[in-house]
């Protein structure tokens, strides 16, 4: 089934990057001082940020621990985290104080922006931009990529820059691949020629913003936003032009990954190949950090509502959460399925060394779901994860269980803080909050 | 008014002769279906809130048709582009929020790229129109690529190019070429550029502000670009861009023989078919997901298969027929292949392809909701829905809004039982819960009508081993299964004003507010009515009303929100 991808293909055309490449040596952990957390020229290497999105809750009463503090047990539902206790915190009876008006959509919403939904008839939107573009404007300006989106089966997604402006993920592992990795990618080293074609793209790009200015000035203030959006995702494109004509960024673990993904993953038995997908793509995001083309990803394996056909389920995921009757055990079953990707994509982050601490060191991951119980909707005892230290400023193995439904909008804060991030809080209205979590952080 | 119904239905079945070559042309000519007078007053008396000044993102589809139509059917044009978002029942009309994200630039700037060069590879004699000799004669370089963007230019961004923008893209053929060394290199530059630009990618439809008046007027070039999106699904052609340059798109009988003409076209019919795939959601259909070991039929065939069949059925009925719109839920005439004909039971009509077929008259499945694409889209993976179908018939049919349903309670439907073997049963349990039943019975006993089919839309008669009852009310009327729910459908005095208010929104991307319909939507709904319910005359009404050809005034300033987010986001 695996379709060799061509490599002319990948060549052709105006996207070919650099001319003659040759090999030189990457960069050695000789360049990075004896904590590894930095560069031996002193410069930090940097906190990043991930987040981990899946549809339709869990079971609460199943997915909350035993014990608080240091002392906690792995709950049923987080049992396939076993042997990642030390990696990451667990966080418990928080509640996202946004109005519940529509189901799935109003956590979804709340969760990841901290605000309610604009609700316009059947069309809904998110009011402020989710957390993950919020961090990206702080922390993804310099790399390449401002930000990655994908998903195994993300669908839209939910990563906005504002209402109506969505940041759509990449949901095939081959195009994950060839948007970081192909023509015009350089590893530490590898040195080559400059194509004379990205300059030229540049000035075109120019236009195009000459002609989204003339626009702009036809248009009323709605649609200026819109053009608006337009033009700093075409300035964007410019300078991640622009750092391709650079050298590319000295990092010790990087290093091309060396097999290009399947082109399909076709379906088995009517269900998708979600495990494969979404560690194919977890694979490429790992590297893509390690080379620094990106310091902000968000993986949106499943979506709120999604209906998919889980291997070994017998009805979908969304319709088996309201139907399934007693304690659920297809769902159930689901929700490991799910933590076992998230335990794939945190062991594959931990797997890259940087200096003597690992890549997952250097992140701070963000784990939660739309809502907490799928059956009712419900939005407190939010399940909520963060994984990783950001560079040794959050605190890992931890319980924290909240005492009186605080707002989920303070796990958003610590993460920003621990990220280096001057936040002022997170959150609109009844979702906004200027506090974080003191107990994690370090 | 049975004497003009009369007329109607005779001058239908000319138009049918017409169609199949019956008759002489002069006939055809006369034979112009009437519509009674006092409905078309009606619709030029009705008052209307005029739809917003408009920004309206070319939909995927579009991109690759305007691609096909300017640049050439062979052209193969890249399938990953910005996504589309659906807003209300639209994706047309999400097209006016959409915005291009730091993605969909990438994409579109791939494409454009890819796109150019096959352009020039493939096409260079009908493109480029002179030999530019030698790049160090920069006189007649930059002259020949002035020719290669006057021929496309105005092609690819639907209105003629203002000096400084025909400049601008000279200037980037004529430095790209030098660059490179190579002419016609330059050329695929200009061209990308004009690909990228939103000048393509977006069409404005803002109104003459020299007007003065409110509502605008749509100037020549966006009543282009606004018809020929809309009825054609694609980009304007040559005679409708000169009809645009001679005036004739803002005057009532220039716009009246446009409409005509694209009627005519063989692309008036890809365009109904784009309309009726949004309303329904059918390009959902690509993505069937059908659990295997319960629908034994199940294959990727099975979704696009289905899809043909109903939009195939439709244009029989709107263009071959000029058929009674009503009779979409009744017909037993259907068009379909070998796949289908399994699902359904019956012969296939064809070896190949699709062909149509006649449902026999002692079974219930007849019409639009006799169709896989909609039992199987409206339902779940493992069975049918009673709930989703139920909404179906309300929102998509009746244009009966349902509330969302609320957050925070337990909608679960009991499991099979001794007492409630059916899924009619177990949803009775269920509507005992008042928080739900509210809802839930304007749509489940619809649903419950159509049990006689499962979740691929095959027929069964049990369900759990006991015999279906498919029988319940609609809205007063009694019906025993799909035979006369149906007709019931059919009767019900929301159907024809329901399709002229979904392609009053679908054609001026404007969102209608819940509640009394807008007059201008009663008038043309009339006129529907009086023309014996013929779609393309609903539609002809629609597109020579005001409500299409003026917009509001653009807003000018930001609410103080909008100029934060605004703020935010050029940051």
């Amino acid at each position: 089934m695996r379709r060799k991808f061509h490599r002319r293909a990948m060549l052709r055309g105006m996207l070919a990057g650099a001319g003659a490449v040759t090999i030189g040596l990457p960069l050695l952990d000789a360049f990075l001082d004896n904590s590894g957390k930095a560069m031996a020229n002193g410069e930090r290497l940097p906190p990043r940020f991930g987040l981990f999105f899946f549809g339709n809750g869990v079971h609460p009463e199943r997915w909350v621990p035993v014990g608080e503090g240091e002392t906690w047990s792995l709950s049923e539902q987080l049992e396939p985290l076993r042997g990642l206790e030390s990696e990451f915190s667990v966080i418990s009876g928080m509640e996202v104080k946004t109005p519940n008006d529509i189901p799935h959509g109003s956590g979804e919403a709340g969760i990841l922006s901290g605000a309610s939904l604009i609700i316009e008839g059947e069309h809904n939107t998110f009011r402020a931009p989710s957390i993950d573009q919020i961090i990206a404007n702080e922390i993804g300006q310099t790399t390449r990529f401002k930000s990655i989106e994908f998903g195994a089966q993300a669908r839209g997604g939910s990563s906005y820059n504002g209402p109506d402006s969505r940041n759509p993920p990449e949901t095939s592992p081959f195009a994950l691949y060839e948007r970081v990795f192909g023509a015009g990618f350089r590893a530490p080293g590898e040195d080559g020629e400059v194509d004379p074609r990205i300059a030229l793209r540049r000035s075109v790009l120019d236009a195009v913003m000459e002609d989204t200015k003339k626009l702009k000035g036809e248009v009323g203030a709605n649609d200026r936003r819109r053009l608006d959006q337009h033009f700093t995702s075409i300035r964007e494109l410019e300078l991640r032009l622009a750092r391709l004509e650079e050298d590319p960024p000295s990092r010790a673990a990087c290093m091309r990954p060396d097999e290009v993904p399947m082109m399909d993953y076709p379906d088995i038995d009517g269900r998708p190949q979600l495990t494969e997908k979404n560690r194919a793509m977890c694979d490429i995001m790992a590297m893509a950090l390690a080379c620094d083309q990106t310091r902000v990803f968000s993986n949106f394996i499943t979506a709120p509502v999604n209906n998919l056909l889980f291997q070994g389920a017998m009805a979908g995921h969304h319709q088996l959460t309201h139907d399934e009757p007693g304690e659920q055990p297809q769902v159930h079953a689901i929700v490991l399925q799910l933590m076992e990707e998230v335990a794939y994509m945190l062991e594959t982050l931990r797997a890259v060394p940087e200096g003597d601490a690992t890549l997952l060191d250097n992140c701070g991951v963000l784990i939660t779901t739309d809502v907490s119980y799928g059956r009712t909707h419900s939005l407190d005892e939010f399940p909520i994860l963060i994984a990783g230290s950001a560079g040794g400023k959050l605190r890992k193995g931890y319980h924290y269980r909240s005492q009186n439904k605080e707002n989920a909008s303070k796990v958003h804060v610590t993460m920003m803080r621990a990220l280096g991030i001057n936040a002022e809080g997170f959150g609109v209205d009844e979702g906004f909050t200027p506090d974080s979590l003191g107990a994690l952080e370090v | 008014m049975p004497s003009s119904a009369t007329a109607g239905k005779i001058a239908r079945i000319m138009v049918a002769f017409c169609l199949l070559g019956v008759v002489g042309s002069a006939a055809c000519r006369e034979s112009e279906p009437p519509a009674a007078p006092d409905t078309k007053a009606a619709i030029s008396a009705a008052e209307h809130e005029p739809a917003p000044a408009n920004l309206m993102r070319l939909t995927q589809a579009q991109y690759s048709n305007s691609i096909h139509d300017i640049l050439g059917d062979d052209i193969v044009v890249p399938s990953r582009l910005e996504p589309d978002i659906r807003a209300g029942d639209f994706i047309a009309l999400g097209a006016g929020k959409t915005t291009i994200s730091a993605r969909g630039a990438e994409l579109y700037e791939q494409a454009a790229y890819d796109i150019a060069e096959q352009t020039l590879e493939k096409h260079s004699d009908a493109f480029v129109p002179c030999e530019p000799g030698s790049l160090s004669d920069a006189a007649k370089t930059e002259e020949c690529a002035g020719e290669f963007v006057d021929l496309l230019g105005p092609r690819i961004w639907r209105r003629p190019l203002s000096s400084t923008e025909r400049e601008r893209l000279i200037a980037i053929s004529t430095s790209s070429a030098n660059t490179l060394g190579d002419f016609e290199q330059g050329l695929v530059f200009a061209l990308a550029a004009m690909l990228q630009s939103p000048n393509f990618l977006f069409r404005a439809e803002v109104g003459l502000e020299e007007s003065g008046t409110e509502p605008r007027a749509l100037d020549d070039w966006e009543m282009a670009s606004k018809l020929s999106y809309v009825l054609w699904n694609t980009t304007p052609d040559r005679a409708l861009l000169d009809a645009a340059s001679r005036g004739e798109l803002t005057d009532d009988e220039g716009l009246t023989a446009q409409i005509d003409r694209m009627l005519e076209d063989e692309r008036a019919r890809h365009g109904l078919r784009a309309f009726f795939s949004d309303l329904y959601q059918l390009e959902r259909l690509d993505g069937l997901t059908k659990a295997p070991e319960l629908f034994e039929h199940i294959s990727e065939e099975v979704g696009p298969s289905a899809r043909e069949e109903t939009l195939r059925t439709i244009e029989h009925l709107v263009f071959d027929m000029r058929g009674d719109w009503r009779d979409i839920m009744t017909t037993r005439e259907t068009f379909i292949n070998r796949k289908m004909a399994s699902i359904y039971n019956v012969r296939a009509p064809a070896r190949e392809g699709f062909a149509m077929a006649t449902h026999p008259p002692d079974t219930p499945r007849q019409g639009l909701l006799g169709m896989t694409s909609i039992l199987a889209l409206y339902a779940h993976p493992v069975s049918t829905s009673p709930t989703l179908r139920g909404m179906f018939v309300r929102t998509k049919l009746l244009c009966q809004p349902i509330p969302a349903p609320p957050a925070g309670v337990d909608t679960s439907i009991p499991e099979p039982s001794g007492t409630a073997p059916t899924l009619r049963a177990r949803i009775a349990e269920h509507l005992e819960e008042p928080t739900c039943a509210g809802c839930h019975n304007q749509m489940d006993p619809i649903g419950l009508g159509l049990e006689h089919f499962d979740g691929l839309g095959r027929f069964r008669s049990r369900d759990n081993g006991v015999e279906i009852d498919a029988s319940g009310t609609l809205d007063g009327v009694e019906f025993e299964d799909l035979s006369s729910l149906a007709v019931a459908i059919r009767e019900h005095d929301r159907f024809g004003v329901c399709l002229t208010r979904k392609y009053y929104q679908y054609a001026t991307g404007q969102e209608l507010p819940e509640g009394p319909e807008p007059e201008l939507v009663v008038a043309i709904s009339d006129h529907f009515a009086a023309s014996d319910f013929d779609v393309l005359e609903m539609m002809r009404a629609v597109l020579s009303s005001r409500g299409f050809r003026t917009v509001a005034a653009p807003a000018t300033q930001h609410s103080q929100s909008e100029a934060d987010a605004a703020k935010e986001e050029v940051e």
